[in-house]
């Protein structure tokens, strides 16, 4: 069974961390995974950098930009995790924009995510219904996972769609916006978690975008299977670097 | 295509740069081998990929085809098999022609022709030498759709070598033909002259020369054949009577090109305007008051003006269309005026644009105070210290223009931004997009709004020249809004030749370009599937020209469609032939044009038009913007 399913079928309620593959140095990725798992995050979400990522905010965005910079390109990001599996057990999906992906070739990156051992894809400017038409054969034929996003504003016969599409879980914008932009949940956004909640999909909910504290993980899981936390991370790692992984984790759990 | 082989017109003369032949030289790259080359070579949309199926050569295939763009014809390349295999490796392989390049004879051919799927082309090839005798070919020519001819040598082709291609000229037949055997990057030279004659040289078949070892193509090398074939006339035009629409179709797709590659935080706001923006354009009461606006407030019909001193420089008849002459200054209003009326039939109460040079933001400043709407513009950080000028006008004219500091802090962030906010602000604001750019429904929304530029064309020039087509129409293409909007109702005619002009700013080799279709490779930017100058690893570059208006990353998918299909030919013109023009233009006709439309004025020195060729240029915009960019670069 993927590892994505396997997780989501434990008891707990899951933390995910995103962070930009290459950043803040170009190889810290393999210690920020195995510190991540050692601490207790149940999955990790690696950011494939993009020169061009629409749907993030100024930090994402910085730290992608940096890690560009710093030389990560999909080659090197496939090189560094080529032996990921033998000290790292939970599931790791890559987030990432689709043009990149199209320059390496989809089957190809399929395919070497496949041997690396990745578990799923986040691809937010790959479209729902253009992934079911022309991709979902690829990404199966390699047991990867395609996550899609709703949204407040997704229509109910959409996320029914998206349902039936998808076979992991749902990743819930917690909010109409770009990541990293929100403080805190209002009564509309618990309103709306409680409007998903009670559409008893087949997917379990995780949801991200405005994640950033105890206070705001424990908000958004008492309604979803859990939560994604990544701009605070990410700001996390420029003032401390990798060293206080452990500190930021348990402020959290 | 295939189905007139009997009456070719391909006799007629073709002379180099004559206008008769547009489209340039078709290209073959043979010999594939390697997925990830496979689709490296692919981007460069060459028209014939060949795969070898013959396993004595070093370049035998036996592998998966990765997906390709669908303008691709996969050419499998046999030698002396049997009729079985090859029908079955077709199928395998959904090939779209086999190369036979055995000694197989008519009947062989005809044999094969009769069981293969008449879609399928056949192409025959033959190796010449010295002695070779034409008259051999004449029982093939009912038999097969092109002759192929190669170097005389050790092995059934790839031998490297040329032959002596003066033979050609003893080629007594129409059939047209490709040309291979050791051609390299020197033997262009010689491919050109021979284009130039009334031989039916079809395309050319590269393989050795652009290795890195065998099966292993040299991108680069390739990409420069490919920039070079284009340049180059042939007949193909002629022959290759294509059927296909070079509109839209309803899943918002120009060929292979558009779509919607957008965010889920977007897909209501897109949605929402797909669902209604045919519905509202075609209402009375919008129409009514789109063209009043057009003629009230805009200044329309624009006048198609006849060039006098310069047709007569260029002895042929050359048409002006003068959107320099519409409110703000270029054609941009008329898609601000559209834009704003669709928005406000939506509700929406609160407005954005991106903009590069000011131009675009500058007229949606305007449509925003004339309804009194809400209006915020990005630009990015560093344009907005360029344009000093513009950022004033929209200031004056009420809106706030926000600075893009994220990556290149130019025309693709302030892009960017923009998105981010109508992401950010899903339900009350609406985003007017300046080009044929972005998400369907955009480019044929944008398309739709400037294509009265050439519905004025057809009705002016029936009353100038007694016809509605003219032979020619040229426009400038950044995005390309203008030149949608200029060749919009001819795109179905394909007596009217298009040629598209991009900036090459410093040289479309120098590292310093804005010249899409050469240097550009298939990707997704800003949610449109399209042509886009980017890294080997997909991230998007930025692209330089003079002209601040030129300056975008990618074109709008009609326009890559039409580069991909040839239906365009597309040109590059330099900074400095652009800036000359800018003086040329002013001193003879006493137009002032902007720096984006002088790119589309220097096709006249790089074309030949007969004495009763019209032609029509698309004079997008008026000069004053550029002031300060002229002073500096000419001293004034």
């Amino acid at each position: 069974m993927n590892r994505i399913n396997q997780k989501l079928k434990e008891t707990k309620k899951i933390l995910s961390i995103y962070f930009s593959a290459g950043y803040p140095n170009l190889n810290d990725t393999i210690q920020i995974i195995q510190d991540l798992e050692k601490n207790g995050v149940d999955m990790i979400e690696i950011g494939l950098p993009f020169s061009d990522p629409l749907a993030d905010g100024p930090t994402i965005q910085a730290s992608s930009t940096q890690a560009l910079n710093n030389g990560m390109t999909t080659q090197v990001l496939f090189d560094q995790l080529k032996d990921i599996r033998k000290t790292v057990s939970i599931p790791l999906v890559i987030m990432g924009y689709f043009n990149p992906m199209l320059q390496y070739g989809i089957e190809n990156f399929c395919q070497k995510c496949a041997e690396i051992g990745i578990d799923g894809l986040i691809i937010p400017d790959l479209p729902v219904d253009v992934y079911a038409d022309e991709y979902k054969t690829t990404f199966e034929k390699y047991g990867l996972k395609n996550i899609f996003l709703i949204t407040p504003q997704t229509s109910v016969e959409r996320i029914n769609f998206i349902d039936s599409v998808s076979d992991g879980f749902i990743y819930m914008v917690s909010s109409a916006s770009v990541t990293g932009s929100q403080t805190g949940f209002g009564s509309a956004q618990e309103e709306y978690f409680k409007r998903i909640a009670d559409m008893n999909l087949k997917n379990p909910q995780v949801i991200g975008f405005g994640i950033n504290n105890k206070e705001t993980f424990n908000q958004a899981t008492q309604y979803a299977k859990g939560a994604i936390i990544g701009s605070a991370f990410i700001q996390h790692l420029t003032e401390n670097g990798t060293g206080k992984i452990e500190e930021f984790v348990q402020a959290i759990r | 295509m295939k189905k007139n082989t009997d009456n070719q017109d391909t006799s007629a003369p073709s002379h180099s740069g004559s206008p008769e032949t547009l489209g340039g030289l078709g290209i073959k790259i043979c010999g594939m081998k390697y997925p990830d080359n496979i689709i490296e070579v692919g981007t460069l949309l060459p028209d014939y990929m060949g795969f070898i199926f013959w396993e004595k050569s070093a370049r035998y295939f036996d592998g998966v085809i990765p997906d390709l763009p669908k303008s691709i014809k996969k050419v499998g390349v046999f030698v002396n098999e049997s009729i079985e295999v090859i029908l079955a490796k077709a199928q395998k392989y959904n090939m779209q022609a086999i190369q036979l390049h055995g000694h197989e004879s008519v009947e062989f051919c005809q044999e094969l022709r009769d069981n293969l799927n008449s879609s399928i082309e056949i192409i025959k090839v033959f190796s010449v030498d010295d002695a070779f005798d034409f008259e051999v070919l004449k029982p093939f020519e009912t038999v097969c759709d092109y002759f192929l001819f190669d170097t005389k040598g050790k092995l059934p082709g790839g031998n490297g070598t040329t032959f002596d291609w003066k033979v050609l000229e003893k080629y007594p037949s129409s059939k047209p033909f490709f040309l291979s055997g050791g051609i390299g990057i020197e033997e262009m030279e010689a491919v050109k002259e021979i284009a130039k004659t009334n031989l039916p040289l079809y395309a050319i078949d590269v393989n050795s020369k652009f290795e890195i070892e065998p099966g292993l193509k040299n991108i680069e090398l390739c990409r420069n054949i490919r920039r070079d074939a284009l340049q180059y006339v042939s007949t193909d035009n002629k022959i290759k009577n294509k059927i296909m629409s070079y509109n839209v179709n309803e899943k918002g797709y120009y060929g292979e090109f558009g779509g919607a590659f957008i965010p889920e935080m977007l897909y209501p706001n897109v949605e929402e305007l797909r669902q209604n923006y045919l519905k509202i354009t075609a209402e009375p009461e919008f129409q009514a008051e789109f063209d009043s606006l057009l003629k009230e407030y805009a200044g329309r019909p624009t006048p198609l003006y006849f060039a006098k001193r310069l047709s007569k420089e260029y002895n042929t008849k050359i048409y002006l269309k003068r959107e320099d002459l519409c409110h703000t200054g270029a054609h941009k209003i008329n898609n601000t005026i559209g834009q704003i009326l669709l928005a406000n039939r939506l509700g929406k109460k609160r407005i954005i644009a991106e903009t590069g040079a000011g131009q675009h933001g500058v007229a949606t400043a305007t449509v925003c105070a004339l309804m009194g709407l809400e209006c915020i513009v990005y630009m990015g950080e560093i344009d907005i210290k360029r344009q000093a000028p513009n950022v004033a006008r929209m200031k004056m004219l009420g809106a706030e223009v926000r600075p893009a500091m994220s990556g290149s802090k130019t025309l693709k962030d302030a892009t960017n931004e923009a998105i981010r906010d109508w992401i950010n602000n899903p339900v009350d604001t609406y985003y007017i997009i300046g080009s044929v750019v972005g998400p369907h429904p955009y480019p044929d929304m944008v398309a739709r709004f400037q294509s009265v530029i050439s519905k004025e064309i057809k009705e002016q020039l029936l009353e100038k020249e007694g016809r509605e087509n003219p032979d020619y129409v040229i426009a400038c293409v950044g995005g390309g809004s203008n030149a949608a909007g200029t060749y919009y109702h001819f795109l179905e005619d394909e007596d009217v030749k298009i040629i598209a002009v991009e900036a090459a700013g410093l040289g479309v080799n120098s590292g310093e370009s804005a010249a899409t279709s050469a240097l550009g490779k298939v990707g997704v930017i800003h949610g449109s599937k399209t042509l886009l100058m980017q890294t080997t690893d997909g991230q998007i570059t930025e692209p330089y020209s003079i002209s601040a208006g030129l300056d975008y990353p990618g074109v709008g998918p009609m326009h890559a469609n039409l580069f991909a299909t040839k239906r365009a030919q597309f040109i590059s013109i330099t900074d400095d032939q652009a800036m000359q023009w800018g003086i040329k233009l002013s001193k003879m006709e006493g137009l002032i044009p902007a720096i984006e439309s002088a790119h589309a004025f220097a096709v006249l020195d790089e074309m030949k038009f007969k004495p009763e060729d019209v032609v029509v240029i698309n004079l997008s915009g008026r000069g004053d913007k550029d002031l300060s960019t002229y002073i500096d670069y000419f001293k004034l």
